[in-house]
């Protein structure tokens, strides 16, 4: 038996001798408890070069701890969106002229240029609250509500989760569901898929509000695997229905052989597009499969932090996603944690760069590059402290690079795969700090 | 019929296990070069409490414990805190914020911890008069802590109310 | 060949479920596992932003748990 009974330990010792033998001990003070509200904030900036999309965020998340395990966290988030995005129109040598999402007027890219729709201008609240309470001694279930609004996008959901241990707590099992319910409402109306953009103030190839519901459901094995090593696998089943289109996303439709895009005229005294585009059309149901895999290693002081999932879906789209974190302590208040992930998607099967003038229009359609083949990269630092009264600062600082690739036989005439597929840089800078009261 | 069996040899194991807790004590007590009056357990009603100043229920119970130890020391409650921090840095700057009045053994290496083969943390043991395990306790739930309480009052009562009597 | 497929599969979960209960740590024994580093997320601020950006950039999401939804889209 190695134990050494110093300081206090030794204290308690003698004070227990004392009240073994009937003397009084001094009365100690009283303990203070933990902190019953506990915050954490952070404010954001994400920007892309090349002046596409710039977020500054500001995030809140407020935890109130009540006796016996039981939290209820309140979370808030508030986005404030500006910049441009590619609309999904291919560059072309001559100036392009777009009607602007609300119909309203017109805008221009030059020759050359990545078509951008720079009307992109949007405040985003979301608010998150949940309450997460032990069942009795081997069950855990939580409860929460989700919300945001945008101008022209509301979502509602609900989520709830049931977990149980196992194995002296050494095994958690955990069953989640979350449902949403999310509504569109673009300006102008949301388009009618393959619609032609029209010309300003022509709103016949528009609809109206539309709907999305989501339902979630996670399956989830937590596992200590040794005093060391904590393993996480998850499978999730998500299934979207309703409108799953991006109201603001185009194609152009091209000359099979020149792969310019073909001509139209506005109508006589309207302004509108001197070139052909459509808006794009997306199946009405996407069913995606994840499975998720983490695992957590002490060593000695440092932890790594390694992650991987694969997606499927029946869209086509498979993806491979790798991410690892080291947290290296610097002395015992402060610690810098590198972050490295690994991104890799293949695009979906109506992926398509452009649409081509006399071949038979497809069912769906995209030209959106998110929906397109690429790889994607994240490197960053983060350095954390904490101060002798208790509180956490982190600062972070992370690039973001994403590769895209077109399939060759989409690539037409004077199309080149430089220019075509909207590359991309992005700097994400997060300060954190957090306290409880 | 196999079910109590089983469960009077697990509490055989953890009576034995009480009484290689008190040699335990002694011989940790000489470590420490401060003794533990063995004999002061003899009918008393005892409390063996497992913590660790990582377990966060941890911090609910020592407070609570205090409290009982030093209400009901009198009429014969003894607390003794099994502490299974790996280092003892990290158990006295625990009860620096969480002080208390009743007695602490170090159990570095776990030692107790086995035999008594704990399936949580916090565990408590309470032992009767008798020096039989009249209750365990998993975890700890402030919710719960009149029916610890009324626990502890059930096995001390005798000698509660022949003390009153003495009046 | 269903059969054989269901009882396999039986078998894969009694398998993994035998290595779980032989698996883990002590209860006395979580120091390291009790620790802010160690849990699976750390920063749950952190987490929701990252999973914010990658929902709005590619067309993978979640794994982890549930996000907070919406669109912020673009």
């Amino acid at each position: 038996m190695s134990a050494k009974n110093t300081g206090n330990i030794a204290q308690g010792l003698a004070a227990a001798t004392c009240s073994l033998l009937g003397t009084a001990a001094t009365l100690p003070v009283l303990a203070q408890e933990q902190p019953e509200w506990e915050f954490d904030t952070a404010l954001l900036y994400y920007g892309e070069d090349g002046g596409r999309v710039q977020d500054l965020s500001l995030n809140l998340l407020a935890r109130r701890l009540f006796a016996d395990d039981r939290i209820l966290s309140v979370g808030l988030a508030v986005d404030s969106l500006t910049g441009a995005t590619p609309s999904g129109a291919v560059p072309q040598d001559e100036l392009q002229t777009f009607t602007r999402p609300s119909g309203e007027s017109t805008y221009q890219v030059a020759a050359g240029e990545m078509p951008l729709d720079d009307t992109f201008l949007d405040t985003r609240y979301a608010l998150t609250a949940s309450w997460r309470q032990p069942l009795g001694r081997d069950y855990a279930g939580t409860a929460g509500l989700s919300f945001s609004t945008e101008y022209d996008y509301t979502h509602v959901g609900a989520n709830f989760a049931l977990s149980r241990d196992f194995n002296k707590r050494n095994t958690t099992v955990s069953l989640g569901l979350a449902l949403a319910r999310d509504e569109l409402d673009p300006e102008g109306g949301a388009p009618l898929p393959l619609g032609f953009m029209s010309d300003v103030r022509d709103l016949s190839e528009r609809g109206g509000t539309e709907n999305k519901d989501v339902v979630d459901l996670l399956l989830g094995v937590t596992q200590a695997v040794n005093e060391n090593l904590l393993v996480q696998l998850n499978y999730s089943l998500s299934d979207g229905t309703g409108y799953l289109n991006d109201p603001y996303k185009i194609l152009s439709v091209v000359d099979p052989l020149s792969g310019d895009a073909i001509l139209r005229t506005p109508a006589p005294g309207a302004a509108g597009p001197l070139h052909q585009y459509r808006f794009e059309s997306r199946p009405d149901k996407r069913t995606k499969h994840s499975l998720f895999g983490q695992g957590k290693y002490f060593m000695g002081g440092k932890v790594l932090d390694m992650s991987y999932r694969y997606m499927t879906d029946d869209w086509g789209i498979d993806s491979h996603t790798l991410e690892t974190k080291l947290n290296l302590p610097l002395g015992d208040t402060s610690y810098i944690e590198p972050h490295l992930r690994f991104y890799t998607q293949s695009e979906a099967d109506f992926y398509r760069a452009s649409l081509v003038d006399g071949e038979p229009l497809p069912q769906f359609a995209s030209a959106d590059y998110r929906l397109g083949s690429f790889d994607a990269i994240t490197a960053g630092l983060k350095y954390g402290w904490r101060t002798s009264s208790g509180k956490d600062f982190a600062v972070r600082l992370e690039y973001y690079r994403q590769d895209g690739e077109i399939p060759t036989h989409q690539l037409i005439g004077s199309h080149d795969q430089s220019s075509l597929y909207p590359d991309l840089d992005a700097v994400i800078l997060n300060f954190s700090f957090g306290f409880g009261m | 019929m196999d079910f109590f069996r089983a469960r009077r040899t697990a509490s055989g194991h953890v009576v034995l296990a009480f009484c290689a807790l008190l040699l335990h004590a002694g011989a940790a007590a000489e470590d420490g070069a401060q003794s533990l009056d063995l004999s002061a357990y003899r009918g008393k009603v005892v409390v063996v409490d497992f913590w660790a100043s990582w377990c966060a229920p941890c911090r609910r119970s020592f407070p609570w414990l205090d409290s009982m130890h030093r209400k009901y020391g009198e009429d014969g409650l003894v607390v003794i805190g099994i502490n299974e921090d790996n280092a003892a840095e990290d158990a006295e700057a625990f009860l620096k914020a969480f002080p208390v009045s009743f007695a602490i053994v170090a159990d570095r290496d776990g030692e107790l911890a086995r035999e008594f083969d704990l399936l949580a943390m916090p565990s408590s043991y309470v032992f009767g008069r008798d020096g039989e395990l009249a209750a365990r306790h998993l975890g700890f739930k402030t919710t719960k802590q009149d029916a610890y309480e009324a626990v502890l009052r059930r096995l001390l009562e005798p000698a509660m109310a022949a003390s009153k009597n003495e009046y | 060949m269903r059969r054989i497929r269901v009882g396999f599969t039986c078998l894969l979960v009694l398998a993994a479920a035998a290595a779980c209960t032989s698996m883990g740590a002590e209860p006395w024994e979580r120091d390291v596992l009790a620790k802010e580093q160690m849990q699976l997320v750390t920063d749950p601020v952190e987490a929701a932003i990252d999973d914010h950006i990658y929902f709005s950039k590619e067309a993978s999401s979640g794994g982890r748990g549930f996000g907070g939804g919406g669109c912020g889209c673009n």
